[in-house]
């Protein structure tokens, strides 16, 4: 019981605290042969993500937000363009990333605790300090007591937290999130949100930047500092602007939705 | 030759055109009746399962009797036999397809049927027959692939001293091999080999593009593209051959919705009524007295005298499933890791999943005394020849399952691995292997089913006038065969069925449901 205290209150492993770091797409431009000729999905798109920055993207389905969070993270290559990661350019998948997925991808055959160490075995830590870090995830995420439960005994608000604790128990300098709250049900999306935001402002939470493709606007102007735009065939960037609302920012407050209806005229 | 070769493959096709119109209805008729009806299901399934399982060649001499008996010896016994066996290697798994369609169907569709009142027949052909379609065509490729594997080893046969003969590409094959005609052989199974791919060509790959639009889940994919498709759209041959398939489904609507039509309580629905009552009774009569007569049968030859050589059976049997188990150990061996790389790269699907088809399309069966004269030649083991034949008959269907099996991995789920940087080792061993696990158990399945039949033409070839045998219980059902034993034939046959079921009940069936519980993928 001690221990676990220890745990719970204690550094993260690697207790460095936060380290900002940088992302920037250069003219980003994909394409996808089809039988019917070329597809261009996103077209020549640039910004700069600074560290401590919590960015948003949204854009009509089809926009290839997605596509774009995956050659973010490097799983996905370019046609032109390319991702720079503290000013170095990105050749295959970054690890400093990772990566919350909206269908959650979770192995089903595998307990909560293992699939939060899936992340973990790849970066050549012991099995008993692999344990250690997604226990204290596991804890992070309000799954305290589901180590040894399987995916399909969870709810769906759950299982993302299982997929949230995968990813941090990476500490990743970067938390990249494809609509992660659209599988899942409107009050447990509310409650997550707001749980998003105290992990992302929590001192023993390491990440830096974190990017949200959404096509809920609300979600994005809740969450983000900045909210970047893209049009759909091809996809553009049509806007990128701040939010500069207080925080906690409240749904019903007349600026929040001046925003909000802002965004959506630009969409439709 | 060439005449000859041209007339013996019109015959060929002509016979799988015939069995394979005949499985198409039956496929049919009992999925939607298996796939409508609780009660039905319950007995139709089991029966379909046993039907499947059972090696179909084992029966061939078994149905030649029974054929040419009731022609009375004529020559049309005999093809009637082999229209039979070709329909039995193609109708079971059409009818499971069927089956699951109609039982898959969305419960909005069905819901949306029953609200806008839609009669039976109505329900048949705008709901039940275009959703099967897609199925229909993927297994109709599988059967036609079974029925050209079987029609070369149904189209000549001897039993006791009387040994039959019709005129077709496979008994060309098999006469050419007899007497070591290498021109012969090479240019007959030449000739099926490009039947087979012309087929998949104008046939298939276009019926498998054309098939997609009956799809219900959306799932991108795998229906690829034929250029000649596009060609028969844009003749407007595609169009014409439409009109043709409405007009003849269209002209059967009528009349059968006057039938439904028919009031249930005027005289002639009472009378429509009591017919099919009637219809039902004797249906079911003539079922049960036929169950009878089989098991009637089956006794009478099972009775002692026992013959001699049933003591050799169960080492028989064991011998010949060591020899699949070796063929099954190989097809693993190279299916997964090829299944694997194809769910990789997109690519290497685009390429291999057309060879793969082709290549299974064509029966190896044609080429079984050749493989077993070289292999005897190079390595001097009949054995390992007839572990290879045994391997055609087998490896295709864990090979289909495996790769489909790997398509369905979810995309986020392969993703998940590769962005927290795993090598592909343990991405496959975490998640795509386990997701596979239930397709890798049903490809085992229809493997197994495969191989049992393969092992009875495996353990005895002819080539060139002589003989080769590998001890087991093919070469044991064949030596029966030919030697007009009729009790040890039955005896083999009845104890490899058993050995069959009972693996069937205690080694797939357990291994199904534990794969199927603990890979299932629903979140």
């Amino acid at each position: 019981m001690l221990e676990t205290a220890a745990v719970r209150t204690g550094e993260p492993a690697t207790g460095k605290g936060k380290q900002p770091v940088s992302l920037s797409v250069r003219s980003i431009t994909k394409e996808y042969e089809l039988p019917t000729g070329p597809l261009v999905v996103l077209e020549n798109v640039s910004f700069e993500v600074a560290g401590g920055e919590f960015l948003a993207v949204v854009g009509p389905s089809g926009c290839g937000k997605s596509t774009l969070l995956r050659i973010m993270a490097g799983l996905v290559a370019p046609t032109s363009g390319e991702v720079l990661y503290n000013g170095t350019p990105l050749a295959g998948v970054n690890l400093d990333c990772a990566m919350v997925f909206q269908s959650f991808a979770l192995l089903p055959w595998l307990t909560v605790i293992e699939n939060v160490e899936i992340g973990l075995e790849a970066r050549g830590l012991s099995a008993e300090e692999r344990g250690r870090r997604a226990n204290f995830y596991i804890d992070k995420v309000g799954l305290d007591g589901y180590e040894e439960a399987y995916p399909r005994e969870l709810s769906g608000g759950m299982k993302q937290r299982v997929g949230f604790a995968r990813a941090l128990a990476v500490e990743p300098k970067v938390l990249l999130m494809d609509e992660p709250f659209s599988a899942l049900d409107a009050l447990t999306t509310i409650n997550l949100r707001e749980e998003l935001i105290d992990l992302f402002r929590d001192p023993e939470i390491l990440i830096s930047i974190a990017v949200l493709v959404t096509h809920t606007i609300e979600e994005a102007v809740e969450l983000a500092d900045r909210v970047i735009v893209l049009s759909s065939h091809p996809g553009q960037i049509v806007t990128d602007r701040r939010i500069e609302l207080p925080r906690p920012r409240d749904r019903r407050d007349p600026a929040f939705n001046g925003i909000v209806s802002e965004i959506f005229a630009l969409i439709t | 030759m060439t005449r000859e070769i041209a007339a013996a493959a019109s015959f060929s096709f002509l016979r799988m055109l015939v069995a394979y119109g005949f499985a198409l209805v039956f496929a049919v008729a009992y999925g939607v009746a298996a796939g409508r009806s609780k009660r039905a299901e319950r007995i139709m399934i089991p029966l379909l399962d046993v039907l499947q399982s059972v090696p179909v060649l084992a029966f061939f001499p078994a149905a030649v009797y029974f054929f040419i008996a009731l022609t009375r010896g004529g020559r049309f016994g005999v093809e009637m036999a082999a229209v039979f066996l070709i329909f039995t290697g193609q109708a079971w798994n059409m009818a499971f397809g069927v089956y699951e369609a109609v039982t898959t169907l969305p419960t909005d569709s069905t819901e949306a049927a029953r609200a806008f009142g839609l009669s039976s027949w109505r329900r048949f052909r705008r709901l039940e027959l275009p959703a099967a379609v897609p199925k229909l065509v993927y297994n109709s490729i599988l059967s036609w692939a079974a029925g050209w594997y079987f029609l070369v080893a149904c189209e000549i046969i001897s039993i006791g001293k009387s040994s039959y003969s019709l005129p077709g590409l496979g008994s060309f094959i098999q006469r050419s091999m007899e007497s070591a005609d290498l021109r012969g052989m090479l240019a007959g199974i030449g000739t099926l080999v490009a039947i087979v791919v012309l087929l998949d060509v104008l046939v298939w790959r276009p019926l498998t593009v054309w098939a997609e639009k009956y799809r219900f889940e959306f799932t991108a994919g795998a229906a690829g593209e034929s250029r000649v498709y596009d060609a028969y759209r844009s003749t407007g041959l595609a169009h014409a051959l439409g009109a043709f398939w409405d007009r003849l489904w269209s002209g059967a609507d009528r009349p059968i919705e006057r039938l439904e039509r028919v009031p249930r309580d005027s005289a002639r629905g009472r009378l429509l009524h009591a017919f099919r009552i009637l219809a039902r009774t004797l249906f079911l009569l003539a079922a049960a007295a036929g169950a009878l007569a089989l098991l009637l049968l089956l006794a009478a030859f099972l009775r002692p005298p026992i013959p001699a050589e049933v003591a050799k059976i169960p080492a028989a049997l064991f011998f010949s499933f060591c020899r699949l188990l070796v063929a099954y150990a190989i097809s693993l061996c190279w299916t997964i890791p090829l299944s694997l790389w194809v769910g990789e790269n997109d690519r290497v699907a685009r390429i291999a999943t057309p060879i793969a088809e082709v290549a299974a399309s064509i029966p190896a069966t044609a080429f079984f005394p050749l493989i077993v004269f070289f292999v005897v030649r190079a390595l001097g083991s009949v054995n390992l020849a007839a572990v290879l034949l045994v391997l055609t008959g087998m490896q295709w269907y864990i090979l289909f399952n495996a790769l489909a099996g790997a398509r369905q991995v979810p995309g986020e789920m392969k993703e998940m691995t590769r962005s927290f940087g795993l090598p592909f080792h343990r991405r496959a061993r975490l998640a795509i292997l386990p997701a596979m696990a239930p397709s890798l158990v049903t490809g085992s399945v229809t493997g197994w089913g495969g191989g049992w039949n393969a092992l009875i033409l495996s353990e005895y070839v002819t080539y060139g006038h002589r003989v080769y045998e590998a001890p087991g219980i093919g070469q044991l059902l064949v030596r029966a065969t030919v030697s007009g034993n009729t009790r040890l034939l039955v005896w083999s046959i009845v104890s490899m069925v058993l050995v069959i079921g009972l693996l069937n009940r205690f080694v797939w069936r357990r291994l199904y449901a534990a794969a199927s519980v603990r890979f299932r993928i629903d979140a």
